[in-house]
């Protein structure tokens, strides 16, 4: 269990948290005003290896452990929550299943690109009448000659806008009994794959949500990653490290909002004294760092478990519900220590507020995590 | 080329603590860095590297935790990396640990082209680490430069002196402590540093590799001792404007525009 990060982690978080405060710090306010991913950070960060975190150097990789991976994301997000989340959808939820799932022709096609940033991947799992119940989608891929047709809609699509490879979750086994299914790399340029209008979204406003509709989408029988049949097992050991992502999200926004609150706690005076030196204001920043710290420790504890590959379904979904919680929680309690100034665009805390209240969405609600730890318990 | 850059591992400067009894800075426990000023030199080595050819090495004397500094360094882009520690380096005065450092530098084989220092560092902020290893190494050495350009067999530097610019041309083999504003230090690629931790490469040389006796080293070694360290009081030469707002806003531009941090059409 790793509890003080070793030498190498300490440097890897100085050191992107360097290349946030430099590049995406600046950048935050205008991705969020203008709904605007930025392309050109996105390259940067290619060439430094942000898009093949987890990724082994013979992929192209950065071969980070996962402790170190959510200290990336949980840095990245700290400055930026929009970026975070492309960089941790990409890694996590995209291009690890290639990597783990997918055949050696599959991550010399698929994975060396990915891990080098060239092309930004999605999970499409998601549809109009499918969320929290990811086994009712209604995405069809049906057999033809050496390939597959592919029909129906996602939405809500992370990265969407960007993305160059494309993670589609379909039926194969439509039959009530043995309804199954498959997942399908899909190329953003393949004929029958049409991307719709960027989603007008409450916070996250830099990453390119949309929705990604199939058409007749005929893909050949190399683009099926696994085997038919096993969608199911790639999304649930899938969500596993990307709940570890989304909680190093959050993670990092809530760190954000201690920091500014700190800060702002400082400069403000009120009765003749810096806000900070009210009991009221230091009860909150207490209350924020330690539930913060708590969340860290779960983190660690979950990806220390998936370093030394132990289970770590419960320790994943813990440290996503709380992490998670705990962002929307700091963001209101930052935002509240900010009073007026908060609520106005003068501040970054009222896009923390935006920014996490989707963390307690995504990759699984609350609710669904407070599930996936209650079944946990039970069924020992 | 072949370049030594001297790092020193640092305390990140908001988190500084004093050991008031034995005047030193307190180290356990808290985040350290690379100098900022030696960081530019590596970078500067990393240049030179790239048009010159040639091999980077880097060299710190510190307790073991220092390795984190050098390994950095690798993941950076140096070739190689030495660690001077022993514990009988404890307590060195900035005239020991240029001994110290001098006597592994004169074991390099071939000998360096060029040794380049920050020109100070955040926590002590002497400056003499570089000046006084060029003086045990008998090397030529310029100071702050700003600078750095090869031109047929020699050095051509630039360095800032009391507001003068001055152009020196310096042979090798030399030794050079950078200034501010020289380069902006590169992002490390996160694979790179992975890479840099997980394989070896850090060499260690402690007192006996280095044929030092022990009393020329460490706080035996040192010419100087800190006799009191404290923190000096703040003085604030504050001014009390008082009146209403528009008036205080007038006064402020007006301070501003006189200081040139705002100019006239800016402040209408």
């Amino acid at each position: 269990m790793v509890l003080d990060p070793k030498m190498k982690q300490a440097v890897i978080r100085r050191t992107v948290r360097k290349f946030a405060e430099d590049k995406l710090v600046p950048a935050a306010a205008e991705m969020d005003e203008k709904a605007e991913f930025p392309a050109r950070l996105a390259e940067e960060m290619a060439a430094l290896q942000y898009f093949g975190l987890e990724i082994p150097a013979a992929y192209a990789g950065a071969g980070l452990d996962s402790v170190s991976y959510a200290i990336v994301i949980e840095e990245i997000s700290k400055a930026s929550g929009a970026m975070g989340l492309c960089i941790s959808v990409h890694n996590s939820v995209s291009a690890f299943p290639v990597y783990e799932f997918g055949k050696e022709s599959q991550r010399q096609a698929f994975l060396i690109p990915m891990a080098k940033g060239e092309k930004i991947g999605t999970f499409c799992l998601t549809e109009p009448n499918a969320g929290s119940d990811a086994s009712s989608i209604e995405t069809t891929a049906v057999r033809d000659g050496d390939g597959y047709i592919l029909n129906g809609s996602k939405i809500f699509v992370t990265n969407g806008g960007v993305s160059g490879l494309n993670l589609i979750f379909a039926i194969t086994n439509p039959s009530e009994k043995g309804r199954e299914y498959s997942v399908f790399v899909v190329e953003s340029e393949r004929e029958g794959l049409e991307k719709g209008a960027q989603e007008d979204l409450m916070g996250m406003r830099g990453n390119p949500v949309c929705p990604i509709v199939l058409n007749d989408c005929r893909v050949p029988r190399g683009n099926l990653l696994g085997d038919e049949g096993q969608g199911m097992r790639i999304a649930l050991a899938t969500l596993e490290g990307g709940r570890i992502g989304i909680g190093s999200q959050a993670l990092g926004i809530a760190q954000a909002c201690l920091e500014a609150s700190v800060k702002y706690a400082q400069e403000r005076y009120q009765f003749g004294k810096r806000i900070a030196d009210f009991g009221a204001i230091q009860g909150f920043l207490a209350d924020m760092a330690t539930r913060i710290e708590a969340a860290r420790l779960l983190i660690f504890r979950a990806s220390s478990l998936r370093d030394r590959k132990m289970p770590h379904s419960r320790e994943s979904a813990m440290a996503k519900l709380f992490a998670s919680e705990t962002a929307v929680d700091a963001a209101r309690i930052g935002l509240q220590i900010h009073g007026g100034y908060g609520y106005s665009k003068a501040y970054p805390i009222e896009r923390y507020y935006r920014d996490a209240k989707v963390c307690e969405i995504y990759e699984g609600t609350s609710e669904v995590q407070r599930i996936v730890i209650a079944r946990s318990l039970m069924n020992k | 080329m072949n370049i030594v850059v001297c790092i020193k591992q640092v305390p990140d400067t908001p988190n500084i603590r004093i050991d008031r009894e034995r005047m030193t800075i307190i180290r356990d426990g808290v985040e350290s860095i690379i100098n900022p000023l030696d960081h530019i030199a590596l970078e500067a080595a990393l240049d030179l590297k790239q048009k010159e050819g040639g091999k980077i090495s880097v060299l710190t004397m510190g307790p073991s935790q220092s390795e984190e500094a050098l390994r950095e360094a690798i993941a950076a882009g140096a070739d190689e990396a030495i660690l001077l520690t022993d514990p009988g380096f404890a307590g060195a005065d900035t005239l020991a640990t240029s001994k110290v450092i001098a006597s592994a530098i004169s074991r390099m084989d071939p000998f360096p082209d060029l040794i380049l220092c920050g020109k100070q560092t955040i926590d002590s902020d002497t400056g003499h680490v570089g000046p006084q290893l060029a003086e045990e190494l008998n090397l030529p050495q310029v100071c702050g430069v700003t600078e750095i350009h090869v031109e047929m067999n020699a050095l051509v530097v630039k360095q800032l002196s009391d507001g003068f610019q001055n152009t020196y041309r310096v042979s090798f083999p030399a030794l050079l402590t950078v200034s501010q504003g020289l380069n902006v230090p590169r992002h490390i690629p996160l694979g790179d540093l992975e890479k840099a931790f997980s394989e070896g490469g850090v060499l260690r040389w402690g007192l006996k590799d280095l044929n030092l006796r022990a009393e020329e080293v460490g706080f035996s070694g040192s010419a100087t001792t800190v006799v009191r360290l404290y923190r000096p009081p703040q003085k604030r030469k504050g001014e009390i404007v008082s009146g209403s707002s528009q008036t205080l806003a007038e006064h402020l531009i007006g301070k501003l525009v006189s200081l040139s941090i705002l100019d006239e059409d800016e402040a209408e």
